[in-house]
């Protein structure tokens, strides 16, 4: 191959800086280098990003060229900027430091001491690094794609690379000298020295003319004023924890910033690094030692800081058609539910409690008041009923989630603490985990093994998510807007079913109110569920993996995506569903203060209710929530309640659904004698088919019920199958 | 007589003969690698090579081919090096090319860098430590088998003799610890060394207490465990690294490099480094860890590397073919060996049949395969009711220690909880992943002794440790703290908690030990026992338990339908006493029962015996509840 004629490359560099433009929305054209040539030539800008999109535009060739061999280039670019910029100089510039002073002295000094015949460049005398006070970068083009730290090997040495990774140390921004000057102490004359490598050695003898031919052995010093530092700062990026192959440990690398790209970026940052991979040259001693070793280092061009949620949403785009039609089958929700920790069996109801948890209900804010739409969830249980597994489970599921346990915590780690700093004294706040957790999920567990005086901090959270402080000078409210997964086990081992939730828990009511559903997963005895779950077992140990199921669970990413679409939509209650629910909360009320009741019903309950539909209807991807969505969402309400009150029809007598559902459809013809007037022993059947499925009875139920019933004599249903009448 | 292998004692010699034959052309590396394979797999020729592990550093020759039996520790980031570089002769001027492979440091002066015939290429380095807690009569066991050939030298067999004469003074300053392990490799078999070795074992823990060395080298060899010895090495790996993970047990072959040039930069005191603090980008603790000195820290070209299943060395490797011979005529004796090892561990845990039945279980069980985050197979064991005398952990310690190939005690102190670092951590400023009592090869059998933890305060560090170990007993894993995040590495090993009630850590299955004798003098007694097992009874139970572990699994339907009818047949009785983790367990303990008898199915036999087991134990730990009252 023959060489490159890298004049003729400059030549083109040259040419796409003047040229390149756009056309603006009026058809003007924008000449983008030309402007920012103009700042660069008045010292109001000082890097010069050249984005490799825009070559690629004229010339995709170069683009290849420049990837392959991004230092010549950039050096090239520079020396092109570097003749232009006179032509682009407008106005006299005001010098702005010592350097600047320097240069121009140098030019002046340079022209008068010159033969008038010579027309050579004046600034062709100089090192160009020391006349230049301007810095060029690349920018990769946008169809490259970021490697990890672990494949930039050693076949990318000299290339244009961009890596991905966290920041784990960063030195002091020192001075690194650019061009060393110095001055002889015999002739006076100025010798300037460019350097590249980080070590170098300096100059002792004069080499000007008039001490070479003379031999008077002038000596050389150093000017630090008139040499020329760059700012430079040295990295060390790892990998992320995700890139790493299992068993592992995280590749590191190490980046040098210059100039602009120093003090970017602190330890713990995740950032996006482009940049030319070159070796590292040792001189001297040290290349001995090192023998056949040669070190790399990424010299950075550009640094762009980015935060981890940023970095996880791989699912911006929106769903492709088939992965909306993957989810969006028949009975999604269940299948959505059983896709939550499919490794733990049953539980079905729990888990779509989880899955509204993820979604989240719709925020609301009438006139400066703020009413959550974050929904809170306590889990509560014997010990071993795979709470925790459940918790960790949303944990890794939610993209933003912190997990700690209540025994591990105490209020200020939840919340935030006030902290000195050790090298300027200052106060600065530390975010505790519900803070760190905004927007999230914060899932803990023992809740219940927490001392009282921590678990009142999460009191404000729950309901205003909102975080306040006040101590030591700092006054300020923080953001708090996450959901609550709390586990906890019952106080004495076991739930005991003849006390109440507060003796078993030994939990405030003002907290338990604040929490949408209260589970209780117990351990009950049932054939048909033992066999399921012996099967289930069996096959686990039998075969080393999961039992084949009904549907496949849906990928973890798949399911993020999913939700984060699912947050987008903002659901509204229509109004002709407020009456319903207004019923349904009344009826609620009533039942509460009537049942020897060991939850609590308050207005919270119908806010809970309001945010579980919301988060349906949102599940859903409409825009409206609809009957279904307030009945299921009462459904659930009903079945949280349901289980912390399951064992007292097994120590009594078990009622079968049908007697239930006739105590209920009794119930409602009473309320219409009272109520109504004058229609006793009438009942709608849509009506009394509507309470007993917000009950958790299903319709099937429901209509044996009625059959049995009518065929007892007790109740007569009319030909239209519309009422009931009591005999 | 195996010895003048030229390709064991001038391997450079062999990889530059075949580099300059094929004419630097790239196929050569291919053939070095089978060359060094061909020549190893052959019969017994591994036992020629001289091994790092029982001979002393400075009686191998540098750059000769050496092996390694270790763990890797850390993983550093790939170095890059000149594979193919063109030197020039300083007298003649002459160039010629030369091959960097498998070498640190050039013979020659002068090197053209910016020769365009020099090739860059890629190698990674591993940190590699001996294996963590290696019971003593398997490094012995590996050195007699040895064949190697070390330079003789003259004040190396006096030396050790006198000292076996007046150990009892001396012996107890670890220093000399080293040395005379190795001496294995000098001679084969002399009924001295079998005496020696024994007070070697007893020995060893006591000295475990004093943590602080005395002759501590200001440089930290990494180890995981506080008391460990033998030479750490930097093994660079040049063919596919990607298939070595963390905390995997190899046995590496290579080229043994220990030129005093590549420590030097460690003396970072010359003229040239004060003029310009940026010249090494590296923190001076970098470059202790990374480029330690060498008469310490060898380097070890790696050539060929096996990765060992097991470190039994009883056990034929997994290569050789005849393994299979091996373990089935080892099968035909199995029960009897399996009921005098039961009636051995009888004896030493005074006379209670069950808690012995249980630890057997305990030793045979091995994590075969894990499901989502759920490890199977794992059978931690919390042996209650331990406190029986103030030493009594530590015999019985003693005793798993001389069948388990690796094991290791950690006395749960308050001041250990406190000050132990468990979980290996990175450490950013040396770039390096500091190690962790917690990081140790699979199938460690790690001891805890809950006994010595006292009243008193844990500290936050106290509290990390303790959920370490509970997240290791029930997830098979450790989350090591890379400060910005945590990885989890998954693990195997076998932990026993012995503790007094029950223990605060999670586990498996409890069983409370119920002594039927109480000799007067419990460390006699033990040591009675012991003394009455001869060496190859021992050797017939260490067999025992590495084949066991290791043998395939599987029910039947027929078995599974019985098995599920049965459980729920026992819900029916008694929901509270039969709950999934139950089921879990007991399917967990039927696969052990199965597999110390020899039985690679589960059988209606054994699930009999399974449930039967269970019920024994259980109903002790009723007992022990309404006698100690209020016990949770």
């Amino acid at each position: 191959m023959a060489p490159k004629d890298y004049m003729a490359e400059k030549e083109k560099a040259k040419q796409f800086l003047q040229e390149f433009y756009s056309e603006d929305d009026n058809g003007k054209k924008v000449f983008k280098y030309g402007a920012q040539l103009v700042a660069l030539a008045h010292r109001e800008q000082v890097s010069l990003v050249v984005d490799l999109d825009d070559i690629a535009e004229e010339d995709p060739e170069l683009v290849e060229s420049i990837c392959e061999n991004a230092k010549r280039y950039m050096g090239l670019f520079a020396d092109a900027v570097h003749e232009l910029l006179p032509e682009y100089r407008e106005r006299e510039v005001v010098a702005k430091d010592a350097l600047d002073v320097y240069i121009e002295h140098r030019l002046m000094m340079e022209q008068r001491g010159r033969d008038p015949a010579d027309t050579r460049d004046a600034r062709n005398q100089y090192p160009a690094e020391l006349m230049r006070r301007f810095e060029v970068y690349f920018k990769p083009p946008g169809t490259s794609k970021p490697k990890v730290v672990r494949d930039v090997k050693a076949d990318s040495i000299g290339q244009l690379v961009m890596v991905r990774g966290i920041v784990t140390r960063a030195t002091e921004v020192k001075p690194m000298m650019a061009v060393a000057t110095y001055t002889c102490d015999q002739c006076g004359a100025e010798t300037y020295q460019p350097i590249q490598s980080p070590t170098f050695m300096p100059l002792i003898m004069c080499p000007s003319q008039e001490c070479v031919t003379n031999k008077s052995g002038g000596r050389l010093y150093l000017q630090t004023r008139g040499s020329k530092f760059v700012k430079f700062q040295e990295l060390r990026i790892q990998e992320h924890s995700d890139q790493v192959p299992v068993g592992n440990i995280p590749r590191s690398m190490s980046v040098y910033a210059r100039g602009e790209n120093t003090r970017v970026t602190q330890p713990g940052d995740h950032v996006a690094i482009s940049g030319v991979f070159l070796p590292l040259l040792r001189t001297g001693f040290r290349q001995a030692v090192q023998g056949l070793l040669s070190e790399t280092y990424l010299e950075a061009h550009s640094i762009t800081l980015m935060n981890k949620t940023e970095d996880d949403e791989m699912g911006t785009q929106a769903l492709s058609e088939e992965e909306l039609r993957q989810i969006t089958e028949e009975d999604f929700y269940e299948k959505l539910a059983g896709s939550i920790a499919p490794e733990i069996y049953g539980h079905e109801d729990v888990k779509k409690a989880l899955l509204l948890l993820l979604v989240g209900g719709v925020e609301q804010a009438p006139r400066g008041m703020k009413i959550r739409g974050t929904i809170n969830i306590c889990l509560m249980g014997d010990p071993g009923v795979a709470k925790s597994q459940l918790l960790s489970y949303i944990d890794r599921l939610a993209p933003r989630s912190q997990y700690t346990t209540g025994r591990g915590s105490s209020g200020v780690g939840l919340t935030a603490a006030v902290m000195r700093d050790n090298l300027t004294g200052e106060m600065t706040l530390e975010g505790g985990a519900l803070v760190l957790a905004d927007q999230g999920v914060c899932c803990i567990d023992e809740f219940d093994k927490m001392a009282d005086a921590d678990r009142t901090a999460i009191h404000e959270v729950m309901e205003q998510q909102t975080i306040s402080i006040a101590k030591a000078g700092i006054m300020t409210s923080l953001n708090a807007r996450c959901s609550i997964l709390a586990a906890a086990n019952p106080a004495y081992g076991r739930y005991n079913p003849r006390k109440t939730i507060e003796q078993n828990i030994q939990l405030p009511a003002a907290l338990l109110s604040r929490f949408d559903l209260l589970w209780l997963i117990q351990d009950k005895p049932d054939a048909e569920a033992d066999l399921r779950l012996a099967q289930h077992i069996t096959y686990v140990h039998q075969h080393c993996r999961q039992p084949p199921m009904h549907f496949t669970p849906i990928d973890m990413k798949l399911m993020r995506r999913y939700m984060t679409q699912c947050k987008n939509r903002q659901p509204m209650v229509p109004e002709e569903l407020a009456d319903y629910i207004t019923a349904a909360y009344v009826e609620m009320r009533k039942e509460s203060r009537v049942s020897k009741d060991t939850t609590f019903t308050s207005a919270r309950t119908l806010l809970s209710i309001l945010r579980l539909s919301t988060a349906l209807a949102r599940l859903r991807l409409v825009d409206m929530v609809e009957k279904e969505d307030v009945n299921e969402a009462m459904r659930l309400m009903e079945m949280s309640k349901d289980s912390l009150q399951a064992d007292k029809s097994s120590t009594t007598r078990t009622q079968r659904p049908a007697d239930v559902i006739f105590s209920l459809v009794r119930e409602l013809a009473g309320e219409g004698v009272g109520g109504r007037g004058g229609t006793g022993g009438l009942v709608k059947l849509a009506e009394a088919e509507q309470r007993c499925v917000t009950r958790g009875f299903t319709p099937a139920q429901f209509q044996s019920a009625i059959d049995e019933y009518e065929e007892l004599n007790v109740w007569q249903v009319n030909q239209a199958r519309t009422r009931i009448t009591f005999v | 007589m195996p010895s003048a292998h030229d390709w064991i004692n001038n391997p450079l010699g062999v990889v530059e003969g075949m580099f300059v034959q094929n004419n630097s052309n790239p196929e050569w590396q291919k053939k070095v690698v089978d060359y060094f394979k061909d020549k190893l797999t052959e019969k017994e020729a591994q036992t020629w090579v001289p091994s790092l592990n029982d001979v002393p550093l400075h009686y191998l020759k540098p750059n000769s081919l050496v092996k390694f039996r270790c763990l890797i520790q850390d993983m550093f980031d790939p170095e890059f090096y000149m594979g193919v570089y063109e030197a020039v002769d300083p007298a003649t001027k002459s160039k010629s090319l030369k091959c960097g492979k498998y070498k640190d440091v050039t013979e020659c002066l002068q090197v053209e860098f910016n020769s365009r015939n020099s090739v860059t290429s890629e190698r990674q380095t591993f940190y590699c430590v001996p294996i963590p807690g290696e019971s003593s009569w398997v490094k012995e066991c590996y050195a007699r088998s040895s064949q190697a050939q070390v330079i003789p030298s003259t004040s190396y067999t006096p030396n050790r003799h006198k000292r076996s004469y007046d150990e009892d003074d001396d012996m107890d300053t670890q220093s000399q610890r080293p040395r005379d392990s190795n001496t294995g490799s000098q001679s084969s078999g002399d009924s001295q060394r079998n005496g020696d070795s024994k007070r070697q074992e007893t020995e060893a823990p006591s000295n475990n207490t004093t943590t602080t060395q005395s002759c501590t080298s200001p440089l930290d060899l990494n180890y995981p465990l506080p008391e460990e010895q033998g030479p750490a090495c930097l093994v660079k790996v040049y063919e596919d690294w990607e298939s070595f993970k963390l905390n995997d047990t190899i046995e590496v072959f290579g080229i043994l490099s220990v030129d005093p040039a590549l420590g030097g930069v460690s003396e970072e005191k010359e003229p040239t480094s004060l003029l310009d603090p940026m010249e090494s980008m590296e923190t001076v603790e970098e470059q202790r860890a990374h480029s330690p000195p060498p008469s310490l820290v060898p380097r070890l070209h790696m050539v060929y590397a096996l990765p060992l299943q097991h470190i039994n060395p009883l056990l034929p490797s997994a290569v050789s073919e005849d393994k299979n011979a091996f373990v089935t005529s080892f099968l035909s004796e199995l029960g009897s060996i399996r009921s005098e090892f039961l009636a051995y561990l009888t004896h030493i845990l005074l006379g209670d049949a069950l808690a012995a039945e249980y630890l057997l279980l305990h030793l045979v069980s091995n994590v075969y395969a894990r499901r989502d985050v759920l490890p199977l197979g794992k059978f931690t064991l919390n042996l209650s009711g331990c406190a029986l005398s103030a030493t009594y952990t530590e015999h019985l310690y003693r005793i798993i220690q001389q069948l388990v190939p690796s094991s290791y005690r950690l006395p749960m102190s308050l001041h250990n909880m406190n000050s132990m670092r468990m979980v290996p951590r990175k450490d950013y400023v040396a770039n390096r992943l500091v190690s962790g009592v917690l990081q140790l090869a699979s199938n460690t059998s790690l001891f805890l002794d809950e006994t010595q933890l006292e009243q008193g305060q844990l500290d936050a560090s106290g509290v990390r440790n303790i959920t370490a170990l509970g997240n290791l007993i029930s997830w098979q894993k450790v989350d090591y703290d890379f400060n910005y995040h945590q990885m989890e590495f998954p693990c195997n090993i076998n932990v026993l908690v012995a503790s007094e009630g029950r223990s605060l850590l999670p586990s498996d299955c409890q069983v409370h030990l119920k002594p039927q004798l109480a000799p007067p003098n419990l460390g006699e007694f033990l040591g009675a026992i012991q003394a009455a097992q001869a060496p190859s009874q021992m050797n017939r139970y260490r067999l025992y338990l590495s084949v066991t572990r290791r043998m395939d699994y599987s029910i039947s339907e027929e078995v599974t339908k019985a098995v599920e009818e049965d459980f729920v047949e026992m819900r029916k009785d008694d929901p509270q006493s039969m709950s999934a983790e139950d089921l879990h367990r007991m399917l967990v303990v039927s696969r052990l029962l199965s597999l110390s008898f020899g039985q690679t199915t589960l059988s209606t036999d054994v699930w009999m015996k399974t449930k039967h087991l269970e019920m024994l134990r259980m109903s002790r730990i009723q007992q022990q509840k309404s006698v100690n009252g209020h016990e949770p």
